[in-house]
């Protein structure tokens, strides 16, 4: 595939991201095509700041957040997993594969889960390859007629 | 000097013409400052000279001041009329929510052009035989529907199925007056009239089998929203102006059915269905339970909103 993999993650403050940390701190190995945006919850994620990142190129999209029950804010993560079921149905909409987006839920403890999520979405990416919406449109019979994706 | 205007219709159904027909009185008072120079739907005018004696190559448009464009653009003599259209006209406007965001025929866009062919085409049962669409006398389907937009550089937008007459008469009217525009932008939630009561537990959609609870003879104001009863209302995701500027209600809501969404998303680039679906799933609907969720973008499936894969394949 042409270029480095890019994979955004929104990681929760008190779950995601410190499992991130550690996972840097215990010197984990973990693909560097990761990108990751701390959130207080991810239940504050909406469905557009997902459709977002596939529009400006993003290869595949990750929420990460505190396991059922274990939510810093009692049911943010239960949100979360309400509402980014509509970034599936979404994803089908618009001809891209609903496996580039997942929803994992990881503790502060487990950098080993964490690393796990990404290599497995890496995987994921380099198996279906780059995302269709970061190849630049080629200029076809319709001429210069540009690809304007008007989600969010 | 009169205004000049040309008109041309695209992929659409001439509901817009009708719309410009429909301003009645205002009409009569425009007509003597402008001068129609081109509308096929409406007046006689030859693209290649009254006899056809005009250079094959080259669409004969007049020049004018003013494009009206209804319809969206599906195939190659939609594209060589839209551009034609864009060299010859000075200011041009996307009439209709089939221009500004495809409308219903962009509903296509969630299948193959090769499923509907032979579905609508060659595999339907019909007691005439049909000439094959694949030939070669008609225009070559572009790779998906898109909105005048996507092609061609569009100077007002009047979304609306159709758009109501004051809007378009007031889209003349600035022009004449050499001043933007004041056009609705927010919600039919915005312009409804219905009471609310506060989010209930809706915990499931109602099919529209059965009549909102209403009191009929009573004014729209005195019924309860109708997101709120329960129905699929795409009034908090659609744009204003169904209802004109001295409408009671918007239109559905004064026929007492939930809003179809008929002017497309509130912001030009916002997607209905991503932002119904996540408000409901907030509320705590299962978005799984909805029937024909595609349906939630029956106006707006251009943009690349609605996209079967193999259209995707066929932009790579």
């Amino acid at each position: 595939m042409s270029g480095e993999p890019k994979i955004l993650a929104f990681g929760c403050n008190w779950c995601a991201y410190a499992a991130a940390d550690l996972a840097g701190s215990t010197r984990l190995p973990y693909p560097p095509s990761l990108r990751l945006v701390r959130v207080m919850c991810s239940g504050m994620v909406h469905p557009n700041l997902v459709l977002e990142a596939f529009n400006q190129g993003a290869d595949a999209v990750l929420v990460m957040g505190c396991h059922p029950g274990e939510c810093h804010y009692r049911d943010g993560n239960r949100q979360a997993a309400d509402r980014l079921a509509v970034v599936e149905e979404m994803l089908t909409m618009t001809g891209l594969e609903p496996e580039r987006f997942a929803l994992v839920w990881c503790s502060s403890t487990e950098a080993e889960r964490f690393v796990e999520a990404v290599r497995r979405m890496h995987q994921t990416v380099e198996r279906l390859g780059p995302s269709p919406l970061r190849a630049p449109a080629a200029p076809g019979p319709e001429g210069g007629g540009k690809e304007a994706e008007g989600c969010g | 000097m009169r205004l000049r205007v040309a008109g041309e219709w695209l992929g659409s159904c001439a509901g817009c013409e009708m719309a410009l027909l429909n301003l009645g009185q205002t009409l009569l008072d425009l007509l003597p400052r402008l001068e129609f120079v081109h509308l096929p739907v409406l007046v006689d005018h030859k693209y290649f000279g009254p006899t056809g004696a005009g250079d094959p190559g080259r669409l004969d448009i007049p020049a004018a001041e003013v494009g009206l464009i209804s319809g969206h653009i599906r195939n190659a003599e939609h594209l060589e009329l839209a551009r034609a259209m864009r060299a010859r006209c000075r200011v041009l406007i996307a009439l209709g929510t089939c221009a500004t965001h495809g409308g219903i025929p962009a509903l296509a866009n969630q299948f193959s052009d090769a499923d509907i062919l032979e579905r609508y085409y060659r595999d339907g049962a019909t007691t005439d035989p049909a000439p094959d669409p694949d030939d070669p006398v008609l225009p070559p389907l572009l790779s998906r529907a898109f909105a005048l937009d996507e092609q061609v550089k569009v100077d007002l937008s009047l979304p609306g199925c159709p758009p109501h007459p004051d809007q378009i008469a007031e889209a003349i009217t600035a022009l004449l007056e050499d001043r933007p525009p004041r056009l609705p932008s927010k919600s039919v939630c915005d312009t409804c009239p219905t009471r609310r009561e506060g989010k209930g537990a809706v915990g499931q959609v109602r099919r529209s089998l059965r009549n909102p609870d209403h009191q009929a003879g009573q004014p729209i104001s005195e019924m309860r929203c109708l997101l709120e009863q329960g129905f699929l209302c795409l009034g908090p995701v659609t744009r204003a102006g169904c209802a004109g500027s001295l409408g009671e209600a918007p239109r559905c809501l004064v026929a007492r059915t939930p809003c179809r969404g008929c002017y497309g998303p509130v912001r030009a680039a916002g997607n209905p269905m991503l932002d119904l679906l996540n408000a409901l799933a907030s509320n705590g609907l299962d978005i799984k339970s909805l029937p024909d969720r595609p349906g939630l973008l029956r106006f707006a499936g251009a943009h690349g909103r609605l996209m079967h894969p193999s259209r995707r394949a066929a932009v790579r």
